[in-house]
């Protein structure tokens, strides 16, 4: 099919528009004539183009009847077009604070739809860019919950443009949308790097630097299998070394040595790599419960933990170096 | 960046199960009235297309590979091509349209396909019309609408959230909405004269009617066809019965048992004398198959794209396969043909010599007995009316001689054959005569102040070239049953036929047939002749000083606009947010004076918030404004609720608020 593509200049004179006319909310939208856009799918301009076809013979064979159902499907198509825009009118959308994730994994984002009128709303859509939408139906004078989700590819901060609600209901020959954009982002920590080899050279790091954190308990009891979800931290990397395989160090008693996680000390070239690594121990310092501080050049977060310093370290290695923060997530970098 | 197109990944999900039923559903649904014309194989492909699909959905058969899709189209197409030696045309296309549809079934997965499909059958609708444009035809155009419509629906709804109840009733609307804008396109969307391109002169089977050629038992197998032939709106009184002859093919060619038409030019100019004043009618024709063009004897006038034949017969330019309008004028008492060519007038005394020697026989003896040919003619009648000639619809089976045996035996015949012998009688007398067939009366629709002539009114007469006079009318027929030419054919019969007239039933029976086929030819009138002429004649007579295209455009956008507006203020009613709380209102009102001076509610900040905010800040009227937060909070939340002393208090309060 022909593509219908509007030309580069004007696709970027239809953006700034649309962006002029969709300032981004802070919590619902409410879809009313100016938020509210509809075009012929096409679908619709196939059916228009089977339409002139009728026309065109409906006068060549001067046939009454075949007149009356050109104007027909006419007048169903210029009535489908009300129906489908009404289909969203008045639809309000509250976008739920979302919740952060790794680079990786998908970020849920939970809406509330709703509206005010005593009729149903079928086959209502919410869409990120060329993904498969998810649909369902509204109630009449009901919130219903929608969630959908996105792949985060790429650390930062996070307000993804291109989510519509739209609908084609009821013949598919329109699709009326409106443009879902909150004020409200989200935030994608870098993925933590579990890589063994990883794992080793942080581990001797920690060796290195402060030589008590390594031995937890008073006493070395032991070594026993490694048990998958076991903090690589207590690996016997001697064992290891020997090729007995993965066997953990086991102590009794337990101390609690604080430590800094800091740019300088991890060797690796990549930003983002480090990050990563950086990420995977906030992580795993977190998990063993242990004081940590975090070292970014110029970013000091002091020796604490729990659940709130472990996300105020996560979030600034997310925004790590990223200067503009109200650039618009990438789609084409991301392919 | 934002995507502003409609996304094309929809396009291509999967269809859901009930989706694929319903498409399938919809197709047979219109396809199925074709039933009775497309040929057997045909009918067989698109059921075994269907079968297949339908299996291929329950999971019981596997999608059959694209490969064979090749050689199925090759085999419809070649099919299609040995059935009717052409691929275009009427019978031709939809047999292809049919046959390549099924197997676009058969490549089905998508949504896509399934959209394209319902498409193609929203374009088998207006094949119908090519076979026939009445009411029923109409009828079950808008219940296929809806079918179709409904399975639009089905489609787009996405999930099986909405009964088949509700997605009928969202298709019906849909298509009931549609009909006032129809309305509107239909009587002011300018009408283009076609053909824009060359149309098949096609060959129409299954249509009956007059044919070009008379032997005998012909017409009276016709006579039992209670079809209606055409409509005729007169524009004065409508002439006597005996008056009403409908002239269509002259036969002047004679085989010994067959009369059949002899090449005729074209006539320039038609010279008679008359006596009477003319009578002006308009025809409606039905679709004959055939080019012509039935009017009263003699007709003086052409109707459009038409011309006059020598021996007077009105034939279109092209064959009538389509409903045909024409007005029309003849005289009724005339003398014409008085100049004939010498090669025509031995054509219409010529016989082959070796049938019927009785007949021929006695005709040579007439020629001998008298001189004057109209004596013979009166003797000849004369002996129909007072030998034991009897007029039956159900003549004894004549074979060989047939005119020998008719005359001197079997004395028992219907129209053709009293024609056909005097005719023959005539030329064997030396007078040239030749067979007129056409219609003759009619039955007067008093509700709607027309007549109705049906295939039933067929009729065959003679007519006899007499010197100085030209052809003249002589109906055999008249001469031995006169109630067929003054009553019609029922009070002519008397042996128990079913009627073929409205009038012989019981009055209040014949009063809805009568209003019944009243409404058909309204819609033949209205409907199916609208084309440029008539919707110009339409709207002058409106007199609303539409009379350009453009004016025409420009009030057909008025109107789509308001009645536009109309759906949108009904919708909008309907679908009302709930209005909002007087107090509300009031509140409202509140909060933008107080944004005027700075103090705005911040969203997620309760009332309560709000005013401790208001009292840190230094608000001037803070205490005012706690009494007005407080009043507010009673009336929406309390047990008391709203009465008019507490919303008249909130009211002042709030005014008091600069």
């Amino acid at each position: 099919m022909v593509s219908l593509a509007p030309s580069k200049f004007f696709r970027r004179r239809i953006d700034r528009w649309v962006d002029a006319h969709n300032p981004p909310s802070k919590d619902s939208i409410l879809l009313l004539n100016r938020r509210l856009y509809i075009l012929p799918t096409r679908f619709g301009y196939l059916f228009a183009i089977m339409l002139l076809f009728l026309f065109l013979a409906a006068i060549n064979y001067q046939n009454s009847m075949a007149f009356v159902l050109t104007f027909m499907l006419t007048s169903l198509a210029i009535i489908s077009l009300w129906y489908t825009h009404k289909n969203l009118l008045g639809v309000s959308i509250k976008l739920q604070i979302p919740r952060p994730v790794f680079c990786g994994q998908a970020c849920e984002f939970k809406f509330e739809i709703s509206h005010p009128n005593s009729a149903s709303r079928y086959a209502i859509g919410i869409q990120y860019v060329q993904e498969t939408p998810v649909y369902l139906k509204l109630d009449p004078q009901q919130s219903t919950e929608a969630s959908l989700k996105i792949r985060s590819r790429r650390r930062g901060q996070f307000k993804p443009q291109g989510i519509t609600i739209f609908t084609r209901y009821p013949t598919g020959l329109f699709h009326a949308w409106g443009w879902l954009k909150y004020d409200l982002p989200v935030l994608i920590y870098p993925h933590p790097e579990n890589d063994i080899k990883l794992q080793q050279s942080m581990v001797e790091q920690f060796d290195g630097k402060t030589s008590t954190s390594t031995i937890e308990g008073d006493d070395f009891a032991g070594l026993r299998e490694h048990r998958q979800g076991e903090s690589l931290r207590h690996i016997s990397w001697k064992a290891y070394a020997r090729g007995q395989g993965l066997l953990t160090k086991t102590f009794q008693g337990q101390a609690r040595p604080s430590l800094w996680i800091d740019w300088d000390q991890i060797e690796e070239n990549s930003i983002e790599r480090r990050l990563s690594f950086m990420t995977a121990l906030v992580l795993a310092a977190e998990n063993e419960e242990q004081k940590y501080g975090l070292k970014l050049p110029g970013i000091i977060i002091e020796q604490s933990f729990g659940n709130a310093h472990k996300h105020a370290c996560l979030q600034a290695l997310a925004v790590f170096r990223q200067d503009d923060l109200n650039q618009p997530f990438n789609l084409d970098e991301s392919g | 960046m934002a995507d502003h197109l409609p996304y094309q990944s929809i396009h291509q999900e999967i269809p859901s199960r009930s989706s694929v039923f319903a498409v399938c559903f919809c197709f047979l649904f219109s396809i199925a009235p074709h039933f009775l014309t497309l040929p057997l194989w045909v009918i067989a492909f698109v059921l075994i297309a269907l079968g297949w699909r339908g299996l291929q959905n329950l999971d019981k058969v596997r999608e059959l590979p694209g490969w064979l899709l090749i050689p199925l189209v090759l085999f419809g197409g070649i099919g299609v091509f040995a059935e009717y030696w052409t691929i275009v045309g009427r019978d031709a296309g939809l047999a292809l349209l049919t046959v390549m549809t099924s197997l676009k079934f058969l490549e089905s997965r998508r949504h896509r396909d399934m959209l394209i499909l319902v498409f193609l059958c929203y374009f088998l609708i207006a094949t119908h019309f090519l076979y026939s444009q009445s009411i029923f035809t109409a009828a079950l155009m808008f219940a296929t609408l809806i079918v179709i419509t409904t399975t639009l629906v089905t489609l787009n709804q996405r999930d099986d959230s909405s009964s088949l109840k509700d997605r009928f009733g969202v298709a019906s609307r849909l298509v009931v909405m549609s009909i006032p804008l129809m309305l509107i396109l239909f009587v002011l969307v300018p009408r283009v004269p076609g053909p824009l391109w060359g149309l098949p002169n096609e060959q129409r089977g299954g249509i009956t009617g007059l044919s070009d050629s008379m032997s005998p038992g012909q017409i009276s197998n016709l006579i039992r066809n209670n079809e209606v032939a055409f409509r005729v709106d007169f524009e004065g009184d409508i002439p006597a019965q005996n008056q009403l002859y409908w002239r269509g093919p002259v036969l002047a060619l004679f085989d010994g048992y067959r009369w059949s038409q002899a090449p005729r030019k074209r006539l320039d100019i038609l010279s008679l004398t008359t006596y009477d004043e003319p009578t002006r009618y308009t025809v409606t024709l039905e679709p004959n198959g055939e080019r012509w063009l039935l009017a009263l004897d003699v007709p003086t006038k052409l109707a459009d794209e038409s011309m006059m034949t020598e021996d007077f017969q009105l034939l279109s330019n092209k064959k009538i396969n389509d409903l045909l309008r024409y007005e029309m004028e003849s005289r009724l008492l005339y003398r014409v043909g008085i100049i004939e060519s010498d090669d025509y007038l031995n054509l219409t005394r010529s016989y082959p010599p070796e049938l019927n020697p009785k007949t021929i026989a006695f005709g040579k003896s007439l020629a001998q007995q008298y001189e004057d040919p109209q004596e013979i003619v009166q003797h000849v009648l004369t002996m129909y009316r007072d030998q034991e000639f009897v007029y039956t619809l159900q003549p004894p089976v004549l074979t060989g001689n047939v005119f020998d045996k008719f005359l001197f035996s079997s004395r028992r015949g219907f129209c053709e054959l009293y024609a056909g012998s005097f005719a023959l009688l005539m030329r064997a007398a030396g007078i040239p005569a030749r067979i007129v067939t056409g219609y003759q009366g009619g039955e007067f629709n008093r509700i709607g102040n027309y007549l109705i002539v049906r295939q039933s009114d067929a009729h065959a007469w003679t007519e006899v070239w007499i010197r100085e006079r030209g052809w003249m009318r002589v109906d055999p027929t008249a001469a031995v049953s006169p109630s067929r030419i003054e009553r019609g054919l029922d009070s002519a019969l008397s042996e128990g036929n079913s009627s073929f007239r409205i009038q012989n039933r019981n009055p209040i029976f014949s009063n809805l047939l009568y209003s019944w086929d009243n409404l058909q030819h309204s819609w033949n009138d209205w409907v199916l002749d609208y084309d440029q002429r008539r919707q110009m004649d339409f709207l002058s007579r409106l007199d609303l000083g539409i009379d350009s295209w453009a004016d025409m455009v420009f009030t057909m956008v008025i109107l789509l606009s308001a009645v536009s507006g109309i759906f949108w203020l009904g919708v909008w009613y309907r679908e009302r947010p709930p209005r909002p709380e007087i107090y509300e209102i009031h509140f409202k009102r509140l909060l933008k004076k107080l944004a005027r001076r700075g103090l705005e509610i911040k969203p997620a900040e309760d009332t309560r918030a709000f005013l401790k905010r208001a009292r840190r800040d230094n608000f001037s009227q803070s205490d005012q404004l706690a009494n007005i937060v407080d009043l507010y909070n009673r009336i929406k939340y309390g047990r008391q609720g709203a009465s008019e002393l507490s919303l008249n208090n909130l009211r002042t309060m709030i005014n008091t608020i600069q």
